[in-house]
């Protein structure tokens, strides 16, 4: 029990990371990034190649990472959604969904349909706890997202980039007459929502491998993380996708592995029914 | 110099003949002796632009994006093979076929309309994710990863059909279901999505329940994708989850985006190109995601309105002139008195609003009655534009009592109580940019006189009356209001003055217990104002209620029978016009203390 628990959590964890991007992209600009798990899938096989090609040590893989997904990141603000600043968000949906097939369909040309284990931190074994096995890699992850969230949270609240891009997202003309660079904020925000996602592939890849669909499965189990965390919240993200995570291995271990997704998905239907603004969402009254 | 055709020609020319004749053409095809190959390859087209014309009910004229088309199109596909393989006759497994897509479309739009933007996108994307994982939990039917084979060919109504009849079947039912959705699309249905599309708070304000209409047009995109299925079935006589896998769903947004998403020809484009293009030659599968990807960004940015609407422009702009249509023409020369307002008195009782710690109404009284305009004045911030959104609905109060001619409405959501009556004006005209000016107005009668979806899709005569009365009653309004020679030009071009006169119009076309302007004077000309004045005051005259916010105080003066001052959230005077304007209280809110002192030592003086 405690196998499947901690294996959930670790699931979680992932998609919590995808999304804290998520969130850190829509607080600072609105957008809703539909390519944000796409970044952890390039970065698979980033630390895929810094490994197993050019023999890197972890920290210099984790940096690699970081740097592609900060440049694919601000790539996508400036190709694909600032050139629509004014249209709306109907052309925001379909371009990121274009940025995410893009994405994909570079991955299969690059590396191949064939799954790929990738070389960090595979031989971490496992750790006792309450008599029952745990993999130290699941533990690692789950630190990671808890960090990551929690960091993030701090510097939003605390910081004066933070604040600004809190301000952003509460007003977007009252903070441009405050003096905040409103379009520096989106970029700023594709380019460490990237970079961060990215940077966290080489443990991540260890439990998921590398493969040009990953990203598909973690978009829309981020985005019930989210529905279910609340859209902005950082600890809601974080505690979104460790339901998530969680439920999927219950429902595979007690209904069968069929049912893994399924579940997932029974539970978005549910959390967009009943729970509308998520756990920790808030609302918002003006209209005309 | 190109020689533009009449306006009155081109809304007449039946331009529906061209895809009929394009079905007719596609039904000989096989007769005159054309390969296998080619007619595989219309089916194909024929398949996929029926997934991509309901993909446009949903994305382009409902505005919400949904990428479980291909989901659908599996339901349909399941359904339909595994009814066939047991003997089932083709005009059954295609009608149940529809109804399980529907039936799929209703569990997942119910939860994905109702937050908006992405939720619809993701909860249908995990859609298309589930098909396989569905299709292996129950192999026995769904034949599972290996997939369903050994569907025979169709059976329709007893007769087998050979390869030619399954062909002419697919262009008839394709043809059908394009025409269903182009009418559905051009009806007042249609005209209501669009609304909503450029803004929802004027749709709201006008009566339409915003959720119920995009399920709507998800429905209707639903039906075409189980029927598209139920037919693919038949086509190989073997699907699996492979055939309805992500880049299918993929495949279908990046055909409406080039097509146009915002049109119904439009899918027939862009199902041919993507056909005919990428999705044929295999060679370049490896990178067909690649492809589809730069196709969705490239047309994301720059191709908004797709083929159909590239060539909608051209032609309105190239060769069509401005000419009258006949019915503007009858009005103009006969210019009509404005009959019965049917007016209802509005009583407000001690209303109460805070926005956290700021009370905005801190306990407003207020009557309006019908046949008079009551006005609402202050400086910023008193208080008056809540009051109007409370009024009309997108505010809750926090107390208080709302009545109209003695029903309570307290708390109706905005749609609500715009079929209880309630019409209003925006401070900024709302205009839908693709409208007529007409149709601007029609748009009002949506919510009041209500025809089922079907009737519409059917084109049955209800629908068709509903349609010419919508016309008539615009025309007819238009014309009380002076504007009818711009009835068929673009709203978005009328002058600020003329989209004010415009928004009282749509405003009386929704039988309107009472009306409410927003500040309509601001921004107009002197001679504008009293063009304005004049409706304002013939529409009271005729019986209804008009309760008008607004800072022209000389506009106020001259039209108002009752004026109400509010400060600071409080009504601090009501009355005449005459007597509210030497309030000593108001005057001082206006125009300070020392202008207050100045009108008592004047009273004073004029006493002795």
């Amino acid at each position: 029990m405690i196998t499947t628990l901690s294996a959930g959590l670790s699931i979680g964890a992932i998609y919590a990371i995808v999304a804290i991007g998520y969130n850190i992209v829509f607080v600072a600009s609105k957008v809703f990034n539909f390519a944000q798990a796409q970044f952890l899938m390039i970065g698979t096989f980033i630390a895929l190649d810094a490994g197993a090609r050019y023999g890197l040590p972890i920290p210099l893989a984790i940096l690699l990472c970081a740097i592609v997904g900060a440049v694919i990141g601000a790539l996508e603000e400036i190709l694909a959604i600032r050139r629509l600043a004014g249209k709306g968000e109907h052309n925001e949906l379909v371009t990121t969904v274009g940025v995410s097939t893009l994405m994909a369909g570079a991955a299969l040309v690059i590396w191949g349909p064939e799954p790929i284990r990738t070389p960090y931190l595979t031989g971490l074994g496992q750790i006792q706890v309450f008599g029952s096995a745990v993999g130290v890699i699941d533990l690692a992850i789950t630190a990671i997202a808890i960090l990551l969230a929690s960091g993030v949270a701090v510097v939003t609240r605390r910081s004066m980039i933070g604040l600004a891009s809190l301000a952003s997202s509460e007003d977007r003309d009252a903070a441009m007459l405050r003096g905040i660079d409103v379009k520096r904020m989106a970029l700023g925000a594709f380019v460490v929502a990237g970079a961060l996602v990215a940077a966290t592939a080489p443990f991540v890849g260890a439990k998921t491998y590398a493969t040009y669909h990953l990203g598909d499965g973690l978009a829309v189990k981020a985005f019930v993380a989210l529905a279910i965390g609340g859209f902005g919240s950082y600890l809601g993200a974080l505690i979104g996708g460790f339901i998530v995570g969680l439920l999927e291995m219950l429902g595979a271990r007690f209904l069968g592995s069929e049912w893994q997704d399924i579940s997932v998905f029974v539970l978005l239907l549910i959390v967009l029914l009943v729970l509308p603004k998520g756990l920790f969402g808030r609302t918002k009254e003006r209209v005309v | 110099m190109t020689v533009k055709m009449s306006y009155r020609k081109f809304v007449r020319t039946p331009f529906w003949i061209l895809p009929i004749a394009l079905a007719a053409v596609l039904l000989v095809l096989p007769f005159t002796g054309v390969s296998n190959g080619t007619l595989r390859i219309i089916v194909s087209i024929a398949l996929l632009s029926m997934l991509v014309v309901g993909l446009n009910m949903t994305f382009g004229y409902a505005g919400e994006l949904a990428l479980g088309q291909s989901a659908l199109y599996a339901v349909g596909a399941y359904f339909a093979g595994y009814l066939a393989i047991h003997q089932w006759d083709l005009s059954l497994t295609l009608i149940i076929g529809i109804i399980a897509a529907a039936a799929v479309g209703i569990i997942t739009g119910i939860p994905g309309i109702r937050l908006g933007s992405w939720s619809l996108a993701m909860v249908t994307f995990f859609l298309v994710l589930l098909v396989p994982k569905v299709a292996q939990l129950i192999p026995e039917i769904t034949g599972g990863a290996a997939g369903l084979s050994g569907i025979p060919l169709p059976v329709l109504f007893g007769q087998k059909l050979d390869s030619t009849g399954y062909y002419m079947l697919v262009i008839i039912v394709a043809a059908i279901f394009i025409a269903l959705l182009r009418n559905f699309v051009t009806s007042r249905h249609g005209a209501a999505l669009k609304v909503m599309r450029e803004s929802p708070v004027l749709a709201r304000s006008l009566g339409m329940a915003l959720p119920r209409l995009k399920l709507a047009a998800y429905m209707v995109g639903a039906l075409p994708a189980g029927a598209a299925g139920a037919l693919f079935a038949y086509q190989d006589g073997y699907i699996s989850p492979g055939s309805f896998a992500f880049t299918v769903a993929i495949a279908i947004l990046a055909s409406s985006i080039i097509g146009g998403s915002e049109s119904i020809y439009g899918a027939i484009f862009g199902a041919a190109i993507l056909t005919i293009g990428p999705l044929r030659t295999t060679g370049v599968q490896e990178y067909s995601l690649l492809l589809f990807g730069a196709l969705l960004v490239l047309g994301g940015i720059f191709f908004t309105g797709g083929l159909a609407g590239f060539l909608n422009k051209v032609i309105r702009s190239r060769f069509v002139d401005d000419e009258l249509l006949p019915d503007v023409e009858a009005a103009l020369g006969a210019p009509l008195p404005l009959e019965k307002v049917n007016g209802q008195d509005l009583e407000i009782t001690d209303l109460k609003k805070a926005f956290g710690g700021n009370q905005a109404l801190g306990g407003v009284s207020l009557s309006a009655k019908a046949g008079q305009v009551t006005a609402l004045i202050g400086p910023n911030g008193s208080g008056k534009t809540t009051l109007l959104n409370i009024v009309s609905g997108f505010y809750n109060p926090d107390s208080g009592v709302i009545k109209i001619g003695g029903n309570h409405v307290t708390g109706f959501k905005p749609h609500r109580l715009a079929v209880a009556g309630v019409s209003r004006t925006f401070q900024s005209p709302l205009v839908p940019k693709s409208m007529t000016v007409a149709e601007c107005v029609a748009s009002a009668r949506y919510a009041r006189r209500r025809t089922s979806i079907l009737a519409d899709m059917l084109y049955l005569p209800s629908a068709r009356r509903a349609r010419r009365e919508d016309r008539e009653e615009a025309i007819r309004l238009l014309s009380i209001l002076g504007i009818v020679e711009h009835a068929d030009r673009r709203a978005f071009d009328l002058s600020l003055g003329m989209r004010r006169i415009l928004e009282v119009a749509r405003a009386l076309a929704g039988d309107p217990a009472l009306i409410l302007l927003d500040e309509p004077a601001s921004g107009l000309d002197e001679s504008e104002v009293e063009t304005l004045s004049n409706v304002i005051r013939r529409v009271s005259a005729a019986g209804g209620t008009i309760v008008i916010v607004e800072h022209n105080f000389e506009m106020i003066m001259s039209i108002a029978d009752q004026v109400n001052v509010l400060h600071l959230g409080s009504i601090i005077a009501s009355g005449e016009p005459q007597s509210v304007r030497n309030d000593p209280d108001v005057v001082e809110s206006y125009l300070g203390k020392a202008a207050r002192e100045q009108l008592e030592r004047e009273l004073a003086g004029g006493d002795k």
